[in-house]
């Protein structure tokens, strides 16, 4: 990146939307995958979409990559700079554009966080579904990079499903809009391609969502089992009844220890606790959630706790979505990762992953989505200890090969980013990678959107898989991870 | 137009990508078929050396009830699959229009739906996993069988719209639903548009929570006050949570219509499929359009208008919530393309798309009109995967 790119830029965005300073870059330097570090030439931190368009087709006429940047929230490496290249940070893209309650549909820019679009349309009774864990920092433009589940998709689907269209800045530097407020845009779903492409495909500059009502009614519980197997068999009950609750989640000892230490949330000390959510009309909620409870008991639940007001029902919901964080009660150091399985088979790769704990020495808290068999393995791990970082990432690696090999998928709603991409050939042929290459040169012939995320690339010679460990061609800035 | 072509019908996933390729490599054109429901969609074909049949590819590959997914063959027809997945309890919500012959592929292929889009979605909203062919030879899948997955692109969503025009499909894996306990039906009359107006409103600002919900109207040319209009509101759950929604409906929207019946067992099943097939039962063309939901009496107070200009019989069914069905119009060739002239120049309607219509109409105005800023991205997805132009015989939309 020479002088007169950087001059370019700072005519684009003024002097105030260039930072090219050490210090300032080191906040760019990754997500919230903090072991995956790169540092990038210069961060570009455009205020409208027009500023967008000029940096990217700035970058195409130079051959500069670049990686668009939300909050940064992301697990996967999505938003891992490349060495030399830009950052796009679109946290000045933060306006919230239009709210249509009559239509149900709210419109934003790619900076505003998830939550503040539910903020934006709670007086009027609304919601907006899609609610990962990250909620109050997350942006939605990442959202979308990454279709973002959260524990409430089991019945109301990922961002894919509340996405009605967007305007994004293509590599060559051309507008687009994909969907829109009018639906069943004609032709092939670009926009549910767009959505999930982890930001290799465009840089999405606008946003129009779809907002749903608030049930009549949400009912929620917390369950303690003995084991893992017991609550595991209260989901296929709920499952086999045909009842979708609006979330199973399920938590081990370890997971609720940590959570209880960080945020106090009154869980019981048990093997297991199973959340369970019901929601719709007051009536239906009423019918299933006896049944639910029922289930419980005959499954041999130690206590059932059911949330009789908000405040109890938040409480629950703080110690499941403080899981993560909360780790850090109970190890200096984690690696996460969230592999699925098919929901029938969680309680057998549940006990391989409890067999490799023992095995490898290394703990491992369990929180997961039960309902869709969605895993997130907490490996707990000590980076001041030779070789735990190295074994964290073996044991992880391990972990998703159950994941392959029970029939499902590297990752329900994190990304591969630059962190799994590795493994993406066990899960698909080279006749699916190439396919989707394919389409990818359809949207970025040049290579320079977001590069070296989801698909495999030849590892440098030397370089030890694993996220530790910079590879010293790449310390020295000779080489780059594309 | 179709006399001369060869019809192939293949297997197994192999023998599709050998198709494709063979096709493709002898610079023939071939159109994907699959009960032949849709074979009048898009534009008028052009040459059309190959069908491919799929219809002999119509297994039921897996349903894993406990996880509420089921891989399904391009060329299984809807209802075979639907009557398979009810054994344990399920189903694939989907119903649209000639639900009886229509197969998953080419479901997928047109991303079609029907009422129960209203809760459910469309086929891409369900669809979570797909086996593809492409003209080069290659069987490529992507997604997965969970219902949960993000890895690597989506291509099962590429796919749907995507009209047999890019790639064949050969399987695809869908997530399931429940079948409902229970169902009831409430239809509303109303005076007019404004209290059709209203009564939609109400049902989307409370918190009822039907699976369909649909609006249509009927215009009769040279009368004043022609349309006609009607509510459908689908309740589907347990007995007692229907009756208990129906009854909130009831009481929420006795101020905006002027009567109102509650329709279930035979009465009521037969009123979908009436309601369904309707539309398409008559002559005229038949296209597809889509309107900001509460838009709705601003919209058939300017298709009245057309319709009443032009002397055109003019009909719509439609989901309201969402804000897209289906508009038939009857007439002579001249009076069809000038209303849809009409309806593409609308502010209030847009994603006009000719679904039904003589050669005449289609010669006079594109089936499916400006794709605006996406046609460059359409032009070089089409120049990606079908390098030849093998495929759809210019029928489009790529």
């Amino acid at each position: 990146m020479d002088r007169a790119f950087l001059d370019e830029l700072r005519r684009i965005v003024g002097d105030a939307g260039v930072l090219e300073d050490a210090l300032e870059l080191l906040t760019y330097e990754c997500d919230a995958l903090p072991h995956l570090r790169e540092t990038p030439a210069a961060v570009a931190l455009p205020s409208t979409a027009a500023q967008v368009q000029a940096i990217v087709r700035l970058c195409a006429r130079a051959g500069i990559p670049f990686v668009a940047r939300g909050h940064g929230t992301g697990l996967s490496g999505g938003a891992l700079p490349v060495a030399g290249g830009l950052v796009i940070a679109l946290a000045r893209l933060n306006r919230v554009l239009d709210i249509d309650i009559q239509n149900q549909r709210v419109t934003v820019e790619p900076g505003v966080t998830n939550l503040d679009i539910t903020k934006a349309v709670a007086p009027y009774g609304f919601y907006y579904a899609p609610d990962p864990s990250s909620q109050q920092v997350c942006s939605i433009g990442g959202n979308v990079a990454e279709n973002s589940g959260g524990a409430h998709c089991l019945k109301y689907g990922f961002t894919v499903h509340h996405v009605l269209g967007v305007e994004a800045v293509l590599p060559s530097g051309e507008l687009v809009h994909l969907g829109g407020s009018l639906a069943d845009t004609p032709g092939p779903d670009l926009l549910g391609l767009i959505v999930g492409s982890e930001g290799t495909l465009a840089v999405v500059t606008r946003v129009t969502v779809r907002i749903l009502r608030r049930p009549e009614a949400v009912q929620t519980l917390l369950a303690a089992f003995d084991s893992i197997d017991a609550g595991g068999a209260v989901v296929s009950d709920i499952i086999g009844a045909g009842i979708i609750p609006a979330a199973v989640e399920m938590m081990d000892s370890l997971a609720i220890r940590a959570a209880e230490a960080a945020v106090h949330p009154n869980f019981p000390d048990a093997d297991t606790v199973l959340i369970v959510e019901l929601d719709g009309p007051a009536a239906e909620v009423r019918a299933l959630f006896d049944r639910v409870e029922g289930m419980c008991k005959a499954h041999g639940a130690t206590t059932i706790e059911v949330a009789q007001t908000d405040e109890q029902r938040m409480r629950i919901w703080r110690g499941r979505k403080a899981a993560f964080a909360a780790m850090g009660r109970v190890s200096p150091n984690y690696y996460v990762q969230d592999g699925v399985v098919p929901r029938t088979r969680l309680p057998e790769v549940l006990n391989r992953i409890r067999a490799l704990e023992a095995r490898s020495g290394l703990r491992i808290g369990n929180v997961f989505h039960a309902g869709d068999g969605n895993l997130h393995p907490l490996i707990c791990y000590d980076e001041r200890v030779a070789g735990q970082a190295d074994a964290a990432v073996e044991v992880a690696a391990e972990i998703l090969s159950y994941c392959i090999e029970a029939g499902g998928s590297l990752t329900g709603e994190h990304g591969i980013g630059a962190d799994k991409s590795r493994y993406m050939p066990t899960m698909f042929t080279d006749a699916d990678l190439g396919l989707m290459q394919r389409v990818r040169a359809v949207f970025d012939p040049g290579g320079l959107c977001n590069p070296g995320k989801v698909f495999p690339t030849p590892r440098l010679c030397g370089e030890v898989p694993g996220p530790y460990r910079q590879h010293p061609a790449e310390a020295a800035g000779l080489a780059e991870r594309m | 137009m179709t006399a001369d072509a060869v019809v192939i019908r293949p297997g197994t996933a192999a023998e599709v990508a050998a198709a494709l390729k063979e096709a493709s490599d002898a610079g023939q054109s071939l159109i994907i078929r699959g009960a032949g429901s849709k074979d009048g969609y898009g534009r008028t074909p052009s040459r059309i050396d190959v069908i491919l049949d799929m219809q002999r590819l119509n297994h039921i590959v897996a349903h894993e009830h406990g996880d509420m997914t089921a891989t399904i063959e391009a060329g299984a027809s809807l209802r075979h699959v639907n009557v398979a997945l009810a054994l344990h309890g399920q189903t694939l919500p989907l119903d649209p229009p000639f639900a009886d012959r229509a197969t998953i592929g080419g479901l997928l292929a047109t991303n079609d739906s029907g009422p129960l889009r209203h809760r459910y979605g469309t086929p891409r909203d369900l669809v979570i996993g797909v086996q593809l062919a492409t003209t080069d030879g290659t069987l490529a899948k992507a997604g997965g069988q969970v219902v949960k997955n993000v890895a690597g692109y989506d291509l099962s969503k590429l796919i749907a719209g995507s009209f047999g025009s890019i790639a064949a499909i050969v399987s695809a894996t869908f997530k399931l639903a429940p079948r409902p306990a229970a169902s009831k039906t409430l239809r509303l009359h109303v005076r007019d548009i404004e209290a059709l107006s209203a009564a939609i409103r109400t049902v989307m600002a409370s918190q009822l929570e039907p699976v369909a919900f649909e609006v249509r109207a009927e215009s009769v040319p040279d009368v004043v006050q022609a349309f006609k209009p009607a509510v459908l509101v689908r309740f589907a759950s347990l007995p007692e949570v229907v009756n208990a929604q129906v009854e909130h409906a009831q009481a929420g929207l006795k101020a905006c219509t002027t009567s109102m019946e509650v329709l279930d067992g035979e009465a009521e099943r037969s009123l979908w499929k009436r309601h369904a097939s309707e539309l398409w039962d008559s002559p005229g063309a038949i296209v597809r359009a889509s309107w900001l939901p509460a838009n709705i009496g601003s919209a058939l107070g300017e298709l009245e208008q057309s319709a009443t200009a032009g002397h055109a019989a003019v009909s719509l069914a439609g989901r309201a919530a969402v804000g897209a069905g289906h508009i038939r119009i009857e007439g002579d060739t001249s009076v069809q393309a000038a209303l849809v002239r009409q309806l593409r120049a609308s502010r209030i309607f847009g994603n006009i798309v000719i679904v039904r219509g003589s050669p005449e109409l289609k010669a006079g105005v594109d089936a499916w009109g400006s794709q605006g800023d996406r046609q460059p991205l359409f032009d070089s997805l089409k120049r990606a995967l079908d390098p030849n132009g093998t495929l759809n015989a210019g029928r489009g939309p790529l």
